[in-house]
């Protein structure tokens, strides 16, 4: 194992002293590659009042490859699939050296608030969001509520 | 401890170096070739602390005339009598030009002049002692990529100073490395290097496109072709600077010593943080995208090998280079100058050219040879209207390795469909062996190949487009294939092209 590249010390510091908003990221005691993260579900979107923990991991070659993200809280969102992975761009081929753990935390929080159904990672999720939004938005605050909430 | 020993050792060697060649002179020496416009080159020892004056005095009795009859010129410059030595780029073996301002070749000149200009000539050669300028080195400020639109503005001192212009090259023999870069300039039509530039390259394509800055030629030889009609003869009087550049970091093996400028490496001036690291480097890269994105060296070479490792470099449609763009996806921002990718190893940067190449064959509608150790690029002449359709899928690894296959399915050549061969029986059955019985099922299995052969059939899926055997170590189902010129972007569950239902049904399998 090589040492931890300087990048990713001064963006965790900088993550620690300013932290963005509704989004908290400490690194694990034993990797400091793997980070836990909390984001607040956004106001005025299904998922307001949610505590969403996901995993965060920087590859070796990062920043020349894009971290590796994950919702680890259940979620009912279009992009987001059971598993939690999240169909954003900026984590596949629009991944630039010059983003940061950041701006990827901040991205997937904007994603929060605009579910994008036509780009869907989970098809019925995305279905249902199409052809009933109110629908899809009762079963997105009721996820919100059984699995965001209670912890 | 070390660090102290080392300072006193330096501090004795200095006052034992001051002694001994106090009495010399030549406290460190520089050879010099000196050239002259009459064709003669000395070889003289020069101090780094002397001026060009004392040049001058040096050279002038060697050539029998006046030190005031001499000019000096390096680098398209005449270089002031004040210019001291050191602050020129000059390396051990560099060549100075003297040129010898006569007065006869000058009077015969002033009867070709229109009167009008006469007193002008004249008294520009009444002060000729004191003209000249800095060298080139000292007044060329830091080139930007694209011509400036307006470039009146009026910098301190300081500043220029802070813009001074550095250059990397690549030199390829003998150091075979980036390195530091000298410019030097020498007259289009002749080569010599007395010259004096008009004026100083103010943008890169000032010095890497021919014709954009003229020159005053001291060669005597400098003679125009013979021309014909009269507006041909006015344009063969115009003459123009060549710029090219030489390593900094090796003794000059003469004049045709050059090396390749990587201009997008620059000296970190302006102190911007690498875009990748963050880190603030002394040399940095800086790409050709608006922005003007900055990585340092080594996040440079991380890009390229992240990229180099997926094959995931691109063809620059415009120039067709196999190059990268600016790593944070930034529109016409290819590198066009593909030596920058020698800031790689010499391992990458054969990887680098060969993968290069293969992309070019395929895009040609070429072909590699399937051969294992092979991989000859063979592009076929366009079939004749009158050939077989086997005759077109018969291949030939022609100055390769001489093997025979098939186009479709890249295996040995064979006559009927593709689907129907099997070339691993085919050799197996040979009857005229009476004496010698060999059980063929046991024959089949002790072939030098077969056991690899087996192991890709049984863990591997052909990519449906190419037919390249591939296979999945993790992750998705969605397969990109990496085949020079192929990929094809399929579905690993379906082996057909990837789409918006694999994704959903059978994305992670």
């Amino acid at each position: 194992m090589t040492a931890l590249p300087r990048r990713i010390i001064k963006e965790t510091q900088r993550l620690m002293q300013e932290p963005v908003p509704g989004i908290s990221a400490v690194p694990d005691d034993t990797n400091a590659r793997y980070f836990h993260v909390i984001v607040t579900g956004p106001e005025d979107s299904p998922f307001e009042g949610g505590l969403f923990k996901l995993e965060l991991f920087l590859p070796e070659d990062y920043p020349m490859s894009a971290p590796k993200v994950r919702f680890i809280t259940k979620i009912y969102h279009p992009n987001i699939d059971r598993l939690g992975r999240i169909c954003l761009d900026i984590l596949k081929d629009k991944w630039s050296p010059a983003l940061q753990i950041r701006t990827v935390l901040l991205s997937i929080q904007a994603l929060l608030s605009a579910p994008n159904p036509d780009d869907p990672l989970a098809n019925d999720v995305a279905e249902l969001w199409k052809v009933n939004e109110s629908e899809a938005i009762r079963n997105a605050k009721e996820w919100t509520r059984r699995f965001a909430m209670d912890n | 401890m070390n660090f102290f020993f080392d300072v006193v050792l330096n501090a004795f060697i200095r006052m034992l170096q001051l002694f001994w060649f106090g009495k010399r002179r030549i406290s460190n020496s520089l050879s010099i070739y000196v050239k002259t416009n009459e064709g003669n080159t000395l070889c003289v020892d020069l101090d780094p602390k002397w001026d060009i004056k004392n040049v001058k005095e040096v050279v002038a009795p060697r050539l029998g005339i006046l030190p005031e009859d001499l000019k000096v010129i390096l680098a398209g410059k005449e270089l002031h009598n004040s210019t001291i030595i050191e602050e020129c780029d000059l390396g051990q073996q560099s060549i100075l030009h003297v040129v010898r301002t006569q007065p006869g070749r000058n009077r015969t000149r002033k009867l070709n002049l229109p009167q009008d200009t006469i007193e002008e000539l004249a008294s520009e050669n009444s002060d000729v002692n004191e003209s000249g300028s800095k060298p080139m080195n000292e007044t060329l400020t830091d080139l930007p990529l694209e011509e400036a639109e307006e470039s009146v503005t009026t910098i301190s001192e300081q500043e220029q100073e802070e813009n001074r212009a550095h250059f990397y090259v690549y030199c390829s023999a003998p150091c075979k490395s980036v390195q530091p870069g000298k410019l030097r300039v020498r007259c289009e039509r002749c080569s010599s290097g007395a010259v004096t530039v008009d004026r100083d390259p103010q943008c890169w394509p000032d010095v890497l496109l021919p014709q954009r800055i003229t020159v005053h030629c001291e060669n005597d030889f400098c003679l125009p072709p013979l021309s014909v009609t009269h507006t041909e003869e006015i344009e063969s009087q115009i003459l123009y600077a060549k710029f090219y550049f030489k390593c900094a970091n090796h003794t000059s093996l003469g004049e045709t010593d050059e090396s390749v400028p990587l201009y997008l490496i620059k000296p970190n001036l302006r102190k911007v943080p690498c875009l990748a690291c963050t880190d603030i480097r002394d040399t940095v890269l800086v790409f050709p995208c608006e922005a003007g994105h900055v990585t340092c060296l080594d996040c440079f070479c991380d890009y390229c090998t992240a990229r180099l490792h997926d094959r995931h470099f691109e063809f620059d449609t415009v120039h067709g280079y196999y190059t990268l763009p600016c790593p944070t996806g930034c529109p016409d921002s290819y590198i066009l100058e593909v030596h920058h990718f020698h800031l790689l190893n010499a391992h990458q940067y054969e990887q680098y050219q060969r993968f290069g190449t293969e992309e070019y064959v395929l895009k040609a509608g070429g072909l590699l040879c399937p051969q294992p150790d092979c991989g000859m690029g063979i592009i076929p002449q366009s079939p004749d209207t009158d050939t077989t359709d086997e005759e077109c899928r018969k291949i030939q690894c022609i100055g390769g390795c001489g093997y025979v296959f098939c186009r479709r399915c890249l295996q040995g050549f064979h006559v009927d469909d593709c689907e129907t061969q099997h070339p691993v029986l085919s050799s197996s059955q040979n009857p005229a062996t009476g004496t010698y019985a060999v059980d063929p099922l046991k024959a089949k299995d002790a072939k030098w190949d077969e056991a690899s052969k087996k192991t890709i059939k049984v863990s591997t899926k052909p990519c449906p487009k190419c037919r390249t055997p591939t296979e999945r170590d993790g992750g998705c189902m969605h397969i990109v294939c990496t085949r020079a010129g192929c990929g094809f972007q399929w579905c690993w569950v379906c082996q057909t092209q990837w789409t918006r239902d694999c994704m959903g049904n059978h994305w992670f399998g």
